[in-house]
């Protein structure tokens, strides 16, 4: 049951930038233009303040300096731009976060880490990337920005069922608050109007078990890209790793042991080249 | 107090008395801190991973992300600023695993049997040791005493 103080802060949270959702109807499009793009986007300045300043990244891979708008989409093509509005529309939603973390901006790096990430499991599993993939790794954990607050209150009740009791601390949250940031995150999804795949992969992105019918490979990979980023401790958290692994994993994807440790180490390399995108919440 | 951050497949060494060696959110990765209190020299190295032989280039370019790479770097740094290896104090934190994870990657347990390994191959006691459980450390090495200190959930440091 999600109480109503927490469905008050969920109202509280700024609406998500329509300008996104625009950006990824019209790429949708085989036969987009340039100049739409660059007319939906320029209209929202901190999205476009946030493009120019990542899109000379090197995990974006473009080899020109980029100056205007209108480049960066010409550059960034139909791929990397649609990672790169979502990165810039989320990355203000993560600024203050209580109770998982001592510094704020632990979050936001966790949660570029494991879009990253998500992409490198998809390229070694399936051979392709998948911005859906990309999106749901950036969101998978926005209930925590609302269910934070509640954390800090009630954080010694939530620790003490996590050390001495045995519940991974997504039990605990449930057990306490009456609700889980997973949960909250897919409440929060579906108010922002996200597709159900998207929502999915939030909800259960802890459980992805769970999951009844369905293609359920998004949330799976999810879980997989989160469980990797905390084990190597991107953006590590007062939760620490107190989630439960879910060895079907290896079942569902046929993941060897060094399959995971290969893409561990290409994960370090994406992070060090995407630099930019985490720098995004220090200039904001 | 200048206090130098050691990244993620990251080692730094130090003989100067006003530093300290901090390094954030182990995770299932391990810390070593190794300190020889005769010469005031320390060295903090943060491995991420067991094995180099899963990419060998990698190993060459950054060895500090393997405990088979990593930890000889990390003594041999230790060397050059005059520490000895019969007078170094060895402090270990970190190698977490994710909840039920017997039959799942287990990094964390590998980090840690990869080092044991290693350590007793090489004829080295460990002096202290904060590892496994399900959390995150963060690591502190201060050069002027030698002391490590822990950081876990509770955001509270103590002396390991």
């Amino acid at each position: 049951m999600i109480s109503d103080k927490i469905l008050k802060s969920i109202n509280n949270l700024p609406a998500f930038p329509a300008t996104v959702h625009r950006v990824s109807e019209v790429i949708s499009d085989p036969d987009f233009s340039v100049g739409d793009l660059v007319n939906i986007i320029k209209y929202d300045q901190s999205i476009t303040a946030n493009i120019l300043r990542m899109c000379n990244s090197p995990y974006f891979g473009i080899r020109y300096k980029v100056s205007s708008l209108r480049e960066a989409v010409v550059y960034l093509g139909r791929k990397n731009i649609l990672n790169a509005v979502y990165t810039a529309g989320t990355s203000r939603y993560y600024k203050k976060v209580k109770g998982y973390y001592w510094g704020a901006t632990k979050l936001w790096e966790h949660s570029v880490g494991v879009a990253l990430m998500s992409q490198i499991l998809a390229k070694k599993i399936y051979d392709r990337e998948d911005p859906g993939l990309f999106t749901a790794g950036l969101l998978h954990d926005i209930g925590k920005v609302v269910l934070g607050e509640f954390v800090h209150e009630s954080f010694q009740e939530i620790m003490d069922l996590v050390s001495n009791q045995g519940y991974s601390f997504l039990e605990a949250e449930e057990e306490v608050i009456g609700v889980n940031h997973a949960e909250l995150g897919g409440e929060i999804a579906s108010l922002w109007n996200f597709p159900k795949e998207i929502r999915d992969a939030i909800t259960y992105h802890h459980r992805p078990d769970l999951i009844e019918k369905g293609d359920d490979s998004i949330p799976w990979l999810i879980y997989l890209a989160d469980q990797a980023c905390m084990m190597m401790g991107i953006g590590g958290g007062a939760d620490g790793l107190a989630y439960r692994g879910l060895k079907e994993v290896i079942n569902k994807f046929g993941l060897r042991q060094r399959d995971f440790e290969e893409s561990i180490v290409l994960l370090l390399k994406d992070l060090d080249e995407a630099k930019e995108l985490l720098d995004l919440m220090e200039n904001d | 107090m200048n206090q130098i951050v050691v990244g993620i497949s990251d080692l730094k060494v130090s003989g100067n008395i006003g530093d300290v060696l901090i390094t954030y959110a182990l995770g299932s990765c391990i810390g070593v801190a190794v300190y020889d209190p005769y010469v005031v020299v320390g060295g903090l190295l943060h491995f991420m991973l067991p094995d180099s032989s899963i990419d060998g280039n990698k190993a060459k370019k950054n060895p500090a992300m393997f405990a088979d790479t990593g930890i000889p770097l990390l003594f041999k740094s230790c060397y050059k600023l005059g520490a000895e290896k019969k007078r170094m104090i060895v402090k270990i934190a970190g190698g977490a695993s994710i909840m039920d994870d017997m039959d799942y990657f287990r990094i964390g347990q590998k980090n840690i049997t990869a080092l044991r390994k290693m350590f007793w191959r090489n004829n080295v006691l460990i002096d202290a040791e904060d590892i496994g459980k399900n959390l995150n450390r963060t690591v502190q090495l201060h050069i002027s005493t030698g002391k490590v200190l822990v950081k876990n959930s509770a955001n509270v440091f103590e002396e390991l």
